[in-house]
């Protein structure tokens, strides 16, 4: 007698048997599967996210997500991601009493901001494309590594990036502890070129025949680029069954050119007019680092997830972020197994030791600085909703919507002369608009 | 079906529970009038009652037919819808029996020339059994109809639905908040005083499990257990099978089979559905 058990795929077969029987023919669409996993299935998420600040910029976003898990437990996923950035950025410069003239960063044209207008320049258009593989895969008991690489591309900005990732579990995968590497290489090149450092931007008739030679001294070239290496430490620990915990310690260095080159300072005399704009100068290299800790806890329906970072770097910013969601399922009465996920974030930073909201004429020039707000002491809140539910077949779609405040705050500079009666620190509010669905 | 049979439906909205459990319940009737081979007025009557003619069947019985079909290639002929006559020689009684009902050899012999799934042709229009063959849907058909039921109820409803006919169960998904079902599967020795309250409790969030094997139906001859699984090549039940095998598959008609064809392996049957990465309970 021939042993069955040499057949090795009775379970596939019958599979396949059972669903053509009751006409369930798709096995992709095969509602109830009991069978642990489902290797050789491609599972996607594809997301749609609008993101628009008063009166500044409107960034659109699609993700396109596909994820393959192999029965060898391998997992391909594959990531694209392409967003369109249109609208206006703040240039740096300082608000005036008086209608303020600047040039575009592209050397082409000029734009006039209102008095008492924060000077925004509205020429940002931009499209990115991003494209990210990763590849994960256990390599003995207990051990998974995982490598990926990065490609993003815009109009002027291109970044090349590999990764790299090792967990280990143990303690009946109880504990997991973890180590990544990261490198990027990210080449800039704007239209116009990158500006001198502390240059002052030239403006006046851009018709006329000497405007070009005049604008290209102000250049120092059309290309730099910048290197980053991130290396990331994590350990997660199963506290009970209803708790789990991570934390993970940071450390980035970035090498290169580090400078926004569509940033300007005002420089103010002693009234606080502005005499000049120069274009704003930053240190060549950064150093950051990271502490993150991160709980999730399972109440008998619900799941609170509240974690905690804290980053300082080596220009002096430190920043605080508290992030908190709330999962709170609605069983099926508004919709197949609904849920509604509050979300609350708080951020605050300090100032980098460079960041300036202005320099004063007559004044001796630093080594560095930078008027973007990016960079200043700020306090930011985001407060979102997200509503999820199981559509057709199981899948899931999901809504979010959230507010972001931005609050730049004074980090002890002294307003002279007519700056007292401008904002020099104004707030930006946004809304996120995002759509997700599952298959 | 001759077993308890039940819907369960999570909701409050009693309305819809009497259209589901009238639904199923016509739908499971209606399985059992076709497929029943106890049922005079059945298909399966009227095919075992015209062996050597060709019956009409239509498209529901091909399909079974097909499944019936690939289970007799995936055990190597270990399973058999044929294999029914020999019932005629084993009778399985109840406990006090079970030394007194061993079949000769002979009358084995007499029987198995009318088994054999090979000696059957069949097409998508019609099906002939060589004479004195009988077909049986036992072994497919209770799970089959417990599909079926999932299949209607999620058609009327998204409420969590369970369907169970005599421990062949199956649900539509999760309970709300994708709390699981908790089944319960008797345990074997219910006549005995000492493991009454041994049940297993199985929870279940997706897809469905089934039982073969009866833990009541058995032979023992020479300290040997002969369960009422019988090989249909040698006529003769499987020896050292367990008592009952539940494997936990998506579709129910999947986990009974599964289920079957392992306590076809007898001493093997858990290292058969070990293999196959079965979960599954098995009761020696």
């Amino acid at each position: 007698m021939k042993n069955i058990t040499e057949k090795p795929n009775i379970k596939a077969v019958l599979t396949i048997a059972a669903a053509t029987l009751l006409g369930t023919n798709s096995l992709a669409h095969a509602e109830s599967n009991t069978f642990e996993t489902e290797p050789d299935e491609w599972k996607f998420d594809t997301a749609i996210l609008y993101y628009s600040e008063a009166d500044r910029v409107s960034a659109g976003e699609a993700i396109f997500n596909a994820q393959k898990t192999f029965d060898t437990e391998e997992i391909l996923n594959l990531k694209l991601t392409i967003d369109t950035l249109t609208g206006a950025s703040a240039n740096g410069a300082v608000a005036q009493p008086t209608v303020q003239t600047f040039t575009r960063p592209s050397g082409n044209g000029q734009y006039q901001i209102a008095p008492a207008e924060t000077p925004l320049d509205d020429t940002f258009r931009d499209t990115r494309v991003q494209l990210n593989a990763q590849w994960t895969q256990p390599i003995a008991p207990d051990y998974t590594a995982s490598g990926g690489l990065h490609l993003s591309k815009e109009y002027d900005y291109l970044s090349l990036g590999i990764n790299g990732n090792i967990a280990v579990d143990f303690d009946r995968k109880n504990s997991t502890f973890s180590a990544g590497f990261s490198y990027f290489k990210d080449t800039f090149s704007p239209e116009g070129g990158l500006p001198q450092a502390f240059s002052s931007m030239l403006i006046g008739d851009s018709n006329a025949d000497s405007w070009d030679d005049d604008f290209s001294a102000t250049r120092i070239g059309s290309e730099d680029d910048k290197t980053t290496v991130d290396i990331l430490l994590g350990f997660t620990q199963v506290i009970n069954r209803r708790m789990l915990m991570q934390f993970n310690y940071s450390y980035s260095t970035v090498d290169g050119y580090l400078t926004d080159p569509f940033k300007v300072l005002s420089v103010v005399n002693n009234n606080g007019e502005a005499q000049d704009y120069i274009y704003e100068s930053r240190p060549d290299s950064r150093v950051k680092q990271s502490v993150f800790a991160q709980s999730l806890y399972h109440f008998d329906t619900t799941v609170l997830d509240v974690s905690y970072r804290y980053m300082w770097d080596d220009w002096k910013i430190k920043s605080h972020t508290i992030d908190s969601r709330f999962r709170i399922p609605l069983g099926d009465s508004f919709g197949k197994e609904s849920y509604l996920q509050p979300h609350f974030r708080f951020y605050q930073q300090s100032a980098a030791d460079f960041y300036q909201p202005f320099l004063i004429d007559n004044e001796s020039i630093p080594a560095f600085a930078s008027a973007d707000y990016r960079i200043g002491e700020m306090t930011a809140y985001t407060v979102g909703l997200k509503y999820g539910m199981l559509v057709n077949n199981g899948h899931e779609l999901s809504f979010r919507i959230e507010y972001y405040s931005q609050r730049p705050t004074d980090a002890g500079f002294d307003e002279i002369g007519v700056l007292k009666s401008v904002d020099l620190y104004p707030s930006v509010d946004a809304v996120i608009a995002q759509v997700t669905y599952s298959f | 079906m001759a077993s308890p049979c039940e819907v369960i439906i999570q909701t409050t909205d009693k309305a819809l529970a009497l259209i589901i459990g009238n639904r199923v319940t016509k739908e499971v009737w209606r399985i059992e009038d076709k497929y029943n081979r106890y049922n005079q007025d059945s298909l399966c009557t009227l095919i075992n009652n015209n062996a050597g003619k060709p019956i009409a069947i239509d498209e529901e019985t091909y399909q079974l037919l097909v499944f019936a079909d690939q289970c007799y290639q995936l055990s190597d002929g270990l399973f058999d819808i044929s294999s029914g006559v020999l019932r005629k020689v084993w009778r399985f009684q109840g406990r006090n029996e079970h030394y007194a009902k061993f079949p000769s050899q002979t009358s084995i012999n007499t029987v198995l020339p009318y088994v054999g799934w090979h000696k059957i042709h069949f097409d998508r229009q019609q099906i002939t059994l060589a004479r004195g063959m009988e077909i049986d849907f036992g072994g497919i058909g209770k799970e089959y109809a417990v599909d079926r039921s999932i299949i209607l109820a999620k058609q009327l409803t998204e409420q969590p639905v369970l369907v169970n006919l005599g421990g062949d169960l199956a649900v539509s998904g999760p309970r709300y908040n994708n709390e699981t079902w908790q089944v319960a599967i008797e345990h074997p020795d219910v006549d005995s005083h000492i493991n009454q309250n041994a049940d297993m409790i199985i929870s279940l969030k997706s897809g469905a499990l089934a039982t073969s094997g009866d833990a009541k139906r058995f032979l023992i001859k020479d300290n040997i257990r002969y369960g009422h699984i019988l090989n249909a090549k040698t006529g003769w039940p499987i020896a050292n099978a367990p008592r009952s095998i539940t494997a936990v598959a998506p579709q129910c008609i999947q986990a009974g089979i599964l289920a079957t064809l392992a306590l076809l392996q007898g001493s093997n049957a858990e290292q058969f559905l070990t293999e196959q990465e079965i979960k599954f309970w098995s009761r020696r």
